[in-house]
């Protein structure tokens, strides 16, 4: 008898689930297959050779050899994987004021749009650009370490100009921001790192991992709490259940006014309405002395 | 706690306690029963129609079959029982005549296959129930009864004197009103009440009877042993006197509310005096169809009741911590591999 309960059991059990059990196994095939697929895919080869084969510009000389050749292994690992162009430049120059425009030729006074023409404008006379030589794709860091005009602008082009929102731009900053003044080696890793973590596009997940752990939990709560409950037997016998023709006989039916009485209250009223307004940034893209289409943002200390 | 009746008791029932009746087909000779479905007595042997023919049997104990002769388990109270030896239905004479002769009855409408639905249908959500709860096997042990119960009558004349309060507000231009008007409220009426069913069993818990409850007196009829054919049964427990106290608290409830109910609409009322009184009462002696599942899980019983006319059924289905917590599990587990699974594949994509 225990065992015959016990394979019923079973039985109800792989039946409650079955359908849940064949789209796990429907998934599991469709993720090997697509998987699979995918690294068979293989990555595209360079396509651009007239861009010069270094990567980091150290002109400001914040780095020493080894660091130097550590960033480029660095670079060249990330650029490999993601297929974009990722340059470092380093400068120990003014860029604002009246001074700098004249000696550099520069078109603005300000501090920003000199690091943006600066940058973008390195990027397009080296030809920089994974895929092509003119708004390929490729990020460059340019980080200005002259005292008093200490930051950094971020020049994107191509994919990475499509992909980059301005929080993304501002992420790769902060990711420099974090340790330039400590360890400039670590803070120009940090952006590969960050430009890497935002271009790969591998695994483009649609929500996050907590969402996977967390959505089971409440759905399983509710569960167990409907398959828990029951609806209880109630009293369903109408007050007139038991009365003979279903009414009383009624005798005296009397509602005599004794007294009224009426309270007034003045209504105090005011109206004030408050009216706010929201203002919305505008994006990082813009056009180049070349007439080359970028992206990009700044950060000053 | 009811006793079981032993051989020795059986003389106490007097000389002519010893009767008892089962009916007999009188085409095949097996024990012809009554039908819910069919609204008659039927063979369940050779399937023949009103084919029954009562048959007497007086010689022997009480407990003792007179088809096989096999030992029947009879308590104190008990006025219709099934053999367990050759299955036939018996009704003990001397707790179906005289003082405990039934005036009326309602026959049972609803048949076993007819209830194991029912049953099946309200608890088929209960997931984490025993796998065996609703099994085939289980179900099978369920037993029709017929259960005693008083049936009380009253005539009665309900007055109530209050004070009701009526709240009116308006509002002109920035002035609120607000108008409290006070009435002397005075009601009489004449109630009838009819028939409050009130079980005279000491085995039928009282609050699950009124649960059960209503029954349709349009099906009420005189009272013939043979619709007791294919069921259990039981003679009033306990006379009319002493469980009179419920069916007048019911009455009384019910008075009230239809008190209450005539003076409606009032914002509030106080009650100065109400009062119901009873003129005249009768109480009537009847049986009405239950159907009983016990169920038995981890050494506690689960029983469960319903009205074997209308159906209605009162009862908690147990609960198995073990099928909870594997099926909260699987669940739980299943969720999250499909959404981790999914996560992966549109990332893919």
């Amino acid at each position: 008898m225990d065992k015959d309960i016990k394979r019923e059991a079973g039985r109800q059990y792989l039946r409650y689930f079955r359908f849940w059990f064949i789209a796990i196994g429907i998934l599991i095939l469709a993720v090997a297959v697509l998987g699979m697929l995918k690294r068979n895919a293989g990555s595209v080869p360079r396509t651009n050779s007239e861009a010069p084969a270094e990567r980091v510009y150290d002109y400001a000389d914040v780095l020493d050899d080894g660091e130097e050749e550590e960033l480029r292994r660095y670079i060249a690992k990330a650029e490999e994987k993601l297929q974009i162009d990722i340059v470092l430049v380093t400068i120990n120059q003014s860029v604002e004021g009246e001074e700098a425009m004249s000696k550099y030729g520069l078109r603005s006074r300000s501090w920003e749009q000199n690091m943006q023409d600066i940058a973008d404008d390195f990027w397009d006379d080296n030809q920089f650009g994974y895929n092509r030589g003119f708004e390929g794709d490729g990020v460059l860091l340019m980080h200005n370490w002259y005292p008093g005009q200490n930051g950094e602008h971020l020049s994107t082009s191509g994919s990475v100009e499509r992909e980059f929102s301005l929080g993304d731009i501002d992420s790769v900053l902060y990711a420099v921001d974090d340790y330039y003044d400590t360890d400039p080696c670590r803070a120009y890793k940090a952006y590969v790192d960050e430009v890497g973590r935002l271009m790969d596009s591998s695994l483009e997940l649609p929500f996050s991992w907590g969402t996977v752990f967390i959505l089971p939990v409440i759905i399983a709560a509710i569960y167990a709490v409907s398959g828990s409950s029951q609806n209880k037997a109630r009293n369903t016998v109408a007050v007139n259940a038991y009365v003979a023709g279903g009414k009383p006989e009624i005798h005296d039916k009397t509602d005599e006014l004794i007294r009224k009485n009426v309270v007034t209250r003045r209504i105090e009223t005011s109206s004030s309405q408050s009216k706010g307004s929201r203002s919305s940034g505008g994006g990082g893209h813009h056009r180049s002395s070349s007439g080359a289409s970028h992206g990009g943002g700044s950060h000053r200390h | 706690m009811p006793v079981e009746l032993t051989g020795e008791r059986v003389g106490s029932m007097g000389k002519k306690g010893n009767g008892k009746m089962f009916f007999r087909c009188k085409n095949c000779g097996g024990n012809v029963v009554y039908s819910p479905e069919r609204h008659g007595m039927y063979c369940p042997f050779c399937e023949s129609g009103e084919s029954g023919e009562r048959a007497e049997g007086q010689s022997g104990a009480l407990t003792v079959c007179p088809n096989c002769g096999g030992e029947v388990p009879v308590q104190e109270h008990t006025s219709a029982a099934q053999c367990p030896y050759c299955d036939s239905y018996l009704i003990f004479n001397e707790r179906v005549e005289g003082s405990y002769r039934p005036k009326m009855l309602i026959p049972f409408q609803l048949g076993k296959e007819s209830c194991k639905r029912s049953i099946r249908d309200k608890f088929r959500s209960c997931l984490f129930a025993p796998t065996d709860f609703l099994s085939e096997a289980r179900l099978n042990d369920m037993e029709g009864i017929y259960v005693p119960y008083w049936f009380y009558d009253y005539d009665t004349d309900c007055t109530f004197e209050g004070e009701g309060t009526k709240v009116r507000s308006w509002r002109s231009g920035n002035v609120e009103y607000t108008e409290t008007s006070v009435y002397a409220v005075r009601r009489n009426m004449a109630i009838s009440f009819e028939k409050i069913p009130v079980d005279a069993s000491l085995q039928m818990p009282d609050e699950v009877m009124d649960l059960i409850a209503p029954f349709q007196y349009a099906q009420l009829t005189d009272f013939d042993p043979k619709y007791m054919s294919g069921f259990h049964g039981e003679k009033y427990n306990m006379t009319s006197d002493l469980v009179e106290n419920r069916a007048r608290g019911l009455m009384k409830e019910d008075a009230g509310k239809l008190l209450r109910e005539s003076y409606a609409g009032y914002a509030g009322v106080k009650t100065v005096n109400e009062n119901i009184r009873v003129k005249e009462s009768r109480a009537e002696y009847g049986l009405l169809p239950v159907w009983k599942y016990l169920y038995r899980y981890k050494d506690q019983d689960y029983p469960f009741y319903v009205n074997g006319q209308t159906g209605k059924i009162v009862g908690t289905a147990p609960f198995s911590k073990t099928k909870f917590m594997v099926y909260v599990g699987t669940l739980w587990g299943c969720m999250t591999v499909l959404l981790a699974l999914l996560q992966v594949l549109l990332g893919l994509l």
